[in-house]
């Protein structure tokens, strides 16, 4: 049991989110009025899609390093589990647009942002079925998820500071922590954060798991 | 090591000048795209089009330029590669090679533009200056993901897919700021954008510099 106590807390921590995200006390802000609560889950998806992505990353620097393919198999799963946060952040962050700004799509700096991670990781897995040989592709992909990673940290880190944008905290806006999160939003907003990465880190690890069960199976029987 | 990177320089651009028709059939395909911008927008067109117009056209014909650049490479050269020099030789060859021959097609497809769409650049200094830069970073990012995509056997969507996303940064730095330089550019107010640009393409060739190792091991 107490290896599992951190699962335990992803599932309470959502939990809490979704409740005291609905429920909970938000400042009046004009424009936003209550779509405001999605900064609960919108944000923190983004926040938890970009710690999943690095730690594929570390994972893919680690394979070219020592070449164990566990390495690769986490890498992989880790952004696919990434890649979906980053669409639950899309299709929310696509809804509070439409009701904020008055279209599901704009264009703005982070948005494009948020299409460049789309399309650089939608490569990197179209990237992996073109390959055959395995460790061939571990490595080609390893090397690919490196250099995207560095790009999507360009364009959603550094160019919205460059540009100006409909988003809080740059583009001459104040950031988001002094503009619209007072204390009781913050007691929702970094617990959140914590439970969507557990979540995601829960998912990433079953898959994890079925996969090695898989190949031993096959090595079993073949 | 730089001794020999001029080699691989010097070697691609001699296979080049041997088998001139995919070098114009490249000036070729800028020639085509630009006529059918042209078709399609009858009317006056505006800066920003004449600019949207001009990186497009002239990352398609980047891409495909590029990607040849590995492609064409028969088998067995590889196989000598490997046993002469160091794979960040070859790549820093390449990525030289594949610089100038950008920056090549970009001047021809600004003659092409200028002569079929209008010639409404204004600070033609500055915008010659954005293509050398843009070239730069270019080229690395492309010679790098022609080198991915040579090992992974032919699926020809593949270069395009890799390599635009990569490109999405800087196509979108030096596209905003070369309308500037269509309108009218100041260089006060354009120097950190510069420098933006400068440092994109920096930071893509040390990327591809430090990777490729990896990727050649085979």
């Amino acid at each position: 049991m107490i290896k599992h106590w951190w699962k335990a807390l992803g599932v309470v921590l959502v939990l809490y989110t979704i409740i005291f995200g609905f429920l909970g006390e938000v400042p009046r802000q004009p424009i936003l009025n209550e779509t405001i609560r999605n900064t609960y889950f919108h944000v923190t998806m983004w926040f938890g899609m970009i710690i999943l992505m690095v730690a594929s990353l570390v994972y893919s620097i680690k394979y070219l390093r020592t070449e164990e393919s566990r390495s690769d198999l986490k890498a992989k799963e880790l952004a696919i589990s990434g890649f979906f946060l980053a669409s639950l952040g899309l299709v929310t962050g696509s809804i509070w647009a439409r009701f904020t700004w008055g279209a599901f799509w704009v264009n703005d700096a982070k948005l494009n942002g948020t299409a460049v991670t789309i399309l650089i990781y939608l490569a990197y897995f179209v990237l992996r079925g073109s390959v055959d040989d395995p460790q061939k592709k571990a490595r080609i992909a390893a090397v690919y998820n490196i250099f995207a990673f560095v790009m999507m940290f360009v364009f959603i880190g550094i160019l919205p500071r460059m540009t100006d944008s409909l988003h809080p905290g740059n583009g001459g806006n104040p950031a988001f922590g002094a503009y619209d999160m007072d204390n009781k939003m913050r007691m929702v907003f970094y617990p959140a954060v914590v439970g969507w990465t557990l979540i995601a880190v829960w998912i990433t690890d079953i898959k994890i798991r079925f996969h090695r069960l898989q190949k031993n199976n096959n090595e079993k029987y073949s | 090591m730089f001794k020999e990177v001029l080699e691989v320089f010097k070697l691609n651009y001699k296979l080049e000048w041997r088998k001139r028709q995919s070098f114009l059939s490249v000036l070729l395909y800028v020639l085509t795209c630009t006529y059918l911008a042209f078709l399609v927008n009858n009317q006056k067109i505006t800066p920003e089009t004449w600019n949207a117009l001009y990186w497009i056209i002239l990352i398609f014909a980047a891409i495909q330029a590029a990607f040849r650049s590995f492609q064409n490479e028969a088998d067995r050269r590889f196989l000598l590669y490997f046993g002469m020099i160091k794979p960040r030789v070859l790549m820093l060859g390449k990525t030289l090679y594949n610089f100038f021959y950008l920056f090549v097609i970009g001047l021809f497809s600004l003659l092409v533009f200028s002569f079929l769409l209008g010639n409404v650049v204004n600070d033609i200094g500055a915008f010659i200056l954005l293509l050398f830069v843009a070239s730069a970073g270019f080229s690395a990012i492309l010679t790098f993901v022609a080198g991915i995509a040579a090992k992974t056997g032919d699926n020809p969507a593949l270069p395009a897919i890799l390599s635009i996303p990569l490109l999405y940064p800087q196509i979108l730095a030096v596209s905003r700021t070369s309308v500037r330089a269509i309108t009218g550019f100041s260089w006060e107010v354009n120097a950190p954008m510069l420098l933006v640009l400068f440092l994109l393409s920096l930071v893509s060739l040390l990327l591809s510099y430090l990777l490729f190792a990896y990727l050649w091991r085979d």
